[in-house]
């Protein structure tokens, strides 16, 4: 097959070829990862789901004591896990709540929203991606602090943040161990 | 594979071609400060576009690939449809894998201004969806870099490492 813009020779088209169906296994393999909501994204999750995602760059991926709340939506948080800065995420979080807001915790929550209120019995967490509906808050007892994880701002434009595989929610304790 | 280069003037090498200079004296060492500065300037013309074409084709693959494995990580580029819809996820997924044989096609070299061509295109709508929906950023401005690229490669008619018939 030749065209104006340069042939193209039968080891090309095998070449494309196989590239072709590889694609479409990956892409299978990329479809049975959807379940409806967006793994990995702040919407329409619990309010730590970020922290748990499979890409989270930080390793918040791997770990088993992120801010996720063991018992749904609504849950609240039980017993404290490690320490945040013994893990190897700790490096990429910053620290929203509480005190002032510094630069690099705007930009860290570039298209999110994290809201943290006070309530009977503690605080309440909620998260979410700009734009989307908000989730389900959760419950913590008070004194926690609350942090965002931001690996790369490079997906960040705006007040849009593109990629959320990098981004994660992680809430301590006041000693700086992470809730379960 | 076949290998062809573009058509200097002047096919020597820079060494000789400075050698025959006669325009002005040299220190010996500005001289070979002159001919390898000429050295690295025949490396840029002969490899400059094969470097960019893989270089592109690398960055097409790498987010062709992870677009591929993980679409729900990309359906907030997704323009007009909501991020956590299925429609969004089946266009992330048409999306990588049309990234993923544009970048084989360009480290190949199977077609490659028609691939650049292509990726040029893709480019220059994400170009404008970025800046239509978040002005321009940094973000948009190092795509606008991608896509010159691309545009580059397009304009070449001559490739190194180009798998013709």
């Amino acid at each position: 097959m030749n065209v104006r813009i340069g042939p193209v020779g039968p080891r090309g088209l095998a070449l494309l070829g196989v590239t072709a169906v590889v694609g479409v296994v990956l892409a299978n393999h990329g479809w049975s990862t959807y379940h409806g909501t967006t793994p990995g994204s702040l919407a329409g999750g619990p309010t730590a789901q970020v922290a748990s995602t499979p890409a989270a760059r930080p390793a918040a991926a791997d770990h088993s004591h992120s801010a996720q709340p063991s018992s749904g939506p609504s849950g609240s948080a039980s017993s404290p896990g490690p320490l945040l800065s013994s893990e190897p995420y700790a490096q990429y979080a910053v620290q929203v709540w509480p005190g002032p807001q510094t630069t690099a915790a705007q930009a860290a929550l570039t298209g999110l929203t994290v809201k943290v209120r006070s309530v009977a019995g503690g605080l309440s967490v909620t998260a979410g991606v700009n734009g989307q509906p908000a989730a389900a808050p959760h419950l913590y007892p008070g004194g926690v602090r609350v942090y965002v994880v931001e690996a790369t701002m490079g997906d960040d434009s705006g007040a849009s943040d593109y990629n959320l595989g990098d981004d994660g929610l992680v809430v301590t304790d006041a000693r700086g161990r992470i809730l379960q | 594979m076949t290998a062809r280069r573009d058509p200097p003037a002047d096919r020597r090498p820079a060494a000789a071609r400075s050698a025959t200079r006669t325009d002005s004296p040299q220190t010996p060492a500005r001289g070979r400060v002159l001919r390898l500065g000429e050295r690295l300037a025949d490396l840029a013309a002969t490899w400059g576009t094969t470097t960019g074409r893989v270089l592109l084709g690398l960055v097409l693959a790498w987010f062709g690939y992870h677009e591929l494995i993980q679409p729900a990580l990309w359906t907030g580029y997704v323009p007009g449809v909501h991020a956590a819809s299925a429609t969004a996820i089946a266009l992330v997924l048409a999306h990588g894998w049309v990234l993923l044989l544009l970048a084989v096609a360009l480290i190949a070299g199977i077609a490659p201004r028609a691939a650049a061509g292509l990726a040029a295109l893709l480019l220059a709508q994400i170009v404008i969806w970025l800046w239509a929906s978040a002005g321009l950023s940094d973000l948009t401005l190092r795509d606008v870099g991608v896509l010159g690229l691309a545009l580059c490669i397009t304009s070449r008619t001559e490739q190194r490492f180009a798998l013709r018939n």
